[in-house]
C-alpha cells in the first residue's frame, strides 16, 4: 500500500513536469473535439494523431494519446443531449435520457450532469487502476513464451466474439490480421515471407498506416456515401444552469457508483469496449430502479449512469494494456501499436523497467479529468458553436492530416499506399459488416503470437498440450477456448429454448 | 449482403488458399521446432474453414426482399468515392515531382472544389490554411522533411 503511495507521488513528479501538464492538456482538448464532432471517432483520432507524438518522449506521447481517449469521451455527450446526435458510439445510451431532458428544457443539468458523472466515474476508476494493476503486473512477471500465447490467444478470441454481434466476421478479421502479420522477414529464421519482391515489405506492413486506412479514411468514404446532418441547437447555456439541483444528486447517487464499477471491472475484459459498459450500465439502472417506465422520458439517472461507465470503462481498459498488453478494443489496439512505436514493450515488466512511464501516465489522468470537467462546464457554449464546422470542410482535414502524418512516420511514400489500400479494404469491410478492430489488434500483437506459439512448441518438442498443463496457461486457453466457441453455444441454446423455429 | 457475401467466401478461399502454397515454399526450420512456414501455413487452413462456412450460410440462407438490398450504393456516391480515391492515388503519386506544398494545396482544392462543390473563396481559405498550417507543424516544428518538387519547395 505504501509502495503504490509512493509510486503515485513519482507519477506525479512526471506529469507536472510542464511539458506533460501542457500535452495532457491538448490531449485532452482534442478528444473533447473528436467527441463533439461527429464524424471522426476516439480511434480514428488516435491513429492520425500518432504521428505528431514523435518527437515527444514515450511518457508525453502516451499522456498525449490517452488524452484523446478519454477526453473523448466526455465531449460525445454534448452532441448526444443537445442535438440527438452521438458524437461517438459510446455515447448512443446518452441520447435516451439526455436529448429527452433537453427538450423539457433542461439541457443544463443534463450536460452538467454528464460532465460531473465523467468526471466522478473517471476519478473511480482511476483510483482502482492504481490499486488493482500493480498486483494484477507482479503476478504475470513469471509469464513464460506458452502463458503469453494463451493470453494474446485470449485477447483476439475476446475481441472477437465480444466486439459485435457477427463472431464469425470478427474471426475473419483476426485471422486475416495475423496473416498480414506474418508479412516480412521471419524474426527466428530470417526468411523473408510474402514480400513478392517489395523492398518496402521486408520490415512488414506498416501498423499506423493500415490502422489509419481501416479506421480514418473508411470513415471518410462511409461518410461521403452518407452525408452527415447537420443539426444546431439554439440552447442558452449559461454556466449556472448546468448544476444539477440536490434532487438531481439524490436520483443519480446509486446511478453513479454502479456505473463506475461496472463500467471499470467490464472495461477491464479486452472486447467489451466503452459502448458495451455503458448498455449495461444503463440497463441495469432500469431494472434496479423504481421507476422503470420513466426511462426514456427524461430521468437524469439515465444520463448520470453510461456517462459514468463509458468513462470509467476507459480507465479500465488501461487495466489489461498496460499490465498484460492486451489490448480491449480499437482504440486502445492503436495505443498499444504507439507504444511500441516509442520503443516501450507493454506487458507486466512495464511496471518494474519503466515505472516513471506506469505511474507518470495514471497520475496525468487524474490531472486530464480536472482539465476535462473545467473545459466541458464552463466552455460547453463553445463546442456547441463548434458543431457548426461543415463535413466538408472536416473531410479534407482528415485526409491531409492522415497522409502527412503516414509519411512523417517513415518519411516513406510507401506508406501512403498501404493507408490508401486499407482504405479501400475497410471501406468494403464496413459495408459488409467485418469488424475492423480485429484485424488491426491482430497485426499490433501478431509477431508476440508467433513468437511465444513457436517458442512454446519449441520448449515441448511439438506437444500441444504445453498449453493446457502449466495451470495460469490452461485456464487462459480454456477461457479462450469458450469464447471462440460461444457464438455456438448461444445458437445451441436458442435452439433449446424454442424447438422447433429454424435458425434465422 | 447474401450475393455479397458468397463472393467474400471465395475470395477469402483464393487468398488462404495462396497463403498455404506460400508457406509450403518456406524452407523447413534448420533447427528444431517449428518453421517460417508453421503459423502462415495453419493459418491458411483456419482461414479456409472460416470463409467455407461463410460461404454456405450466406448460400443456405433463404432470399427474402432484406438480403436482395443491394450493399453497396448507388452510382452517384459511388462516383463520388471514386473521386476522393482517385484525388488520394493522384496526389501520392505525384508528391515527390510537386512537392508537398503545391501538392497538398492541389489535393484540397480538389477535394472541396469538385467533389464537395463548395465555393470558391471558402475552398482557397481552406486549402492554403491548411496546407499552411500543416507544412509549420511537421516541416518546422517536428522537423520532418517533407517532400519537395526540383524547384526547391
Amino acid at each position: 500500500m505504501l509502495n503504490i503511495f509512493d509510486n503515485l507521488i513519482l507519477g506525479f513528479q512526471v506529469a507536472t513536469s510542464w511539458e506533460n501538464i501542457l500535452f495532457c492538456f491538448i490531449g485532452v482538448l482534442i478528444g473533447t473535439l473528436i467527441g463533439v464532432l461527429p464524424g471522426i471517432g476516439p480511434t480514428t483520432g488516435i491513429a492520425i494523431l500518432i504521428p505528431i507524438t514523435f518527437g515527444m518522449s514515450a511518457t508525453t506521447a502516451i499522456i498525449t494519446l490517452a488524452g484523446i481517449y478519454y477526453g473523448a469521451m466526455y465531449g460525445g455527450s454534448t452532441t448526444s443531449i443537445l442535438i440527438n446526435l452521438p458524437g461517438e458510439s459510446a455515447s448512443v445510451m446518452t441520447m435516451l435520457d439526455g436529448y429527452q431532458m433537453a427538450k423539457k428544457g433542461r439541457p443544463g443539468p443534463a450536460l452538467g450532469m454528464a460532465a460531473l458523472a465523467s468526471f466522478i466515474a473517471g476519478t473511480v476508476a482511476i483510483v482502482l487502476l492504481t490499486l488493482i494493476a500493480p498486483p494484477l503486473a507482479s503476478y504475470a512477471v513469471s509469464f513464460g513464451p506458452p502463458e503469453y500465447f494463451a493470453l494474446t490467444f485470449m485477447g483476439l478470441t475476446l475481441v472477437s466474439a465480444l466486439g459485435g454481434d457477427k463472431p464469425l466476421k470478427a474471426y475473419i478479421s483476426a485471422v486475416v490480421g495475423l496473416m498480414i502479420s506474418c508479412v516480412g522477414i521471419d524474426a527466428i529464421s530470417g526468411v523473408a515471407r510474402f514480400t513478392m519482391g517489395s523492398m518496402s515489405l521486408l520490415d512488414g506492413v506498416g501498423f499506423i498506416g493500415m490502422a489509419i486506412g481501416l479506421f480514418a479514411i473508411s470513415e471518410i468514404l462511409v461518410n461521403i456515401e452518407e452525408p452527415i446532418k447537420q443539426v444546431f441547437s439554439d440552447a442558452k447555456l449559461g454556466i449556472r444552469s448546468l448544476f444539477p439541483n440536490l434532487q438531481d444528486w439524490k436520483d443519480s447517487f446509486g446511478a453513479l457508483w454502479r456505473g463506475s464499477l461496472l463500467g471499470f471491472f467490464i472495461g477491464t475484459l479486452p472486447g467489451s469496449g466503452a459502448t458495451l459498459c455503458s448498455f449495461i450500465a444503463y440497463a441495469v439502472e432500469k431494472k434496479l430502479s423504481a421507476h422503470p417506465e420513466k426511462f426514456g422520458t427524461g430521468v437524469i439517472e439515465g444520463v448520470a449512469a453510461p456517462e459514468g461507465a463509458n468513462n470509467a470503462a476507459a480507465g479500465g481498459a488501461m487495466v489489461p494494456l498496460l499490465t498484460l498488453g492486451i489490448p480491449s478494443g480499437g482504440a486502445t489496439a492503436v495505443m498499444l501499436g504507439a507504444l511500441m512505436i516509442h520503443g516501450l514493450r507493454p506487458g507486466p515488466m512495464l511496471f518494474s523497467t519503466n515505472p516513471e512511464f506506469v505511474w507518470g501516465l495514471i497520475a496525468s489522468m487524474y490531472i486530464g479529468n480536472v482539465f476535462l470537467v473545467i473545459l466541458n462546464m464552463p466552455l460547453v457554449g463553445l463546442w456547441v458553436k463548434l458543431l457548426k464546422v461543415p463535413y466538408k470542410v472536416l473531410m479534407p482535414l482528415i485526409l491531409t492530416i492522415s497522409a502527412t502524418g503516414i509519411f512523417a512516420t517513415d518519411n516513406n511514400v510507401f506508406d501512403m499506399w498501404v493507408m490508401f489500400f486499407f482504405g479501400m479494404v475497410g471501406y468494403v469491410m464496413r459495408k459488409l459488416d467485418f469488424p475492423a478492430a480485429p484485424m488491426v489488434l491482430a497485426l499490433v500483437i501478431g509477431r508476440l503470437v508467433e513468437m511465444s506459439l513457436r517458442q512454446s512448441l519449441t520448449i515441448s518438442h511439438g506437444d500441444i498440450s504445453i498449453f493446457f498443463t502449466r495451470p495460469i496457461s490452461g485456464v487462459l486457453t480454456v477461457v479462450a477456448l469458450l469464447s471462440l466457441f460461444s457464438p455456438l453455444f448461444r445458437i445451441l441454446w436458442s435452439r433449446y429454448k424454442a424447438p422447433g423455429k429454424s435458425l434465422a | 449482403m447474401k450475393k455479397a457475401e458468397m463472393i467474400t467466401g471465395i475470395v477469402l478461399l483464393v487468398l488462404s488458399g495462396l497463403v498455404i502454397w506460400g508457406a509450403l515454399q518456406m524452407p523447413p526450420s534448420a533447427s528444431f521446432g517449428p518453421g517460417a512456414g508453421f503459423l502462415p501455413f495453419w493459418l491458411g487452413v483456419l482461414l479456409t474453414v472460416l470463409a467455407t462456412i461463410l460461404f454456405v450460410s450466406a448460400w443456405k440462407r433463404p432470399a427474402n426482399d432484406k438480403e436482395a438490398e443491394p450493399v453497396f450504393p448507388g452510382k452517384q456516391a459511388l462516383f463520388a468515392i471514386a473521386s476522393v480515391l482517385v484525388g488520394v492515388a493522384v496526389y501520392i503519386s505525384l508528391i515527390d515531382t510537386l512537392g508537398y506544398l503545391v501538392d497538398t494545396f492541389l489535393l484540397i482544392v480538389f477535394l472541396m472544389k469538385v467533389v464537395e462543390r463548395e465555393k470558391w473563396p471558402l475552398t482557397l481559405t481552406i486549402s492554403v490554411v491548411t496546407t499552411g498550417t500543416l507544412y509549420v507543424v511537421f516541416q518546422v516544428l517536428l522537423k520532418i522533411t517533407l517532400p519537395s518538387s526540383t524547384f526547391g519547395f
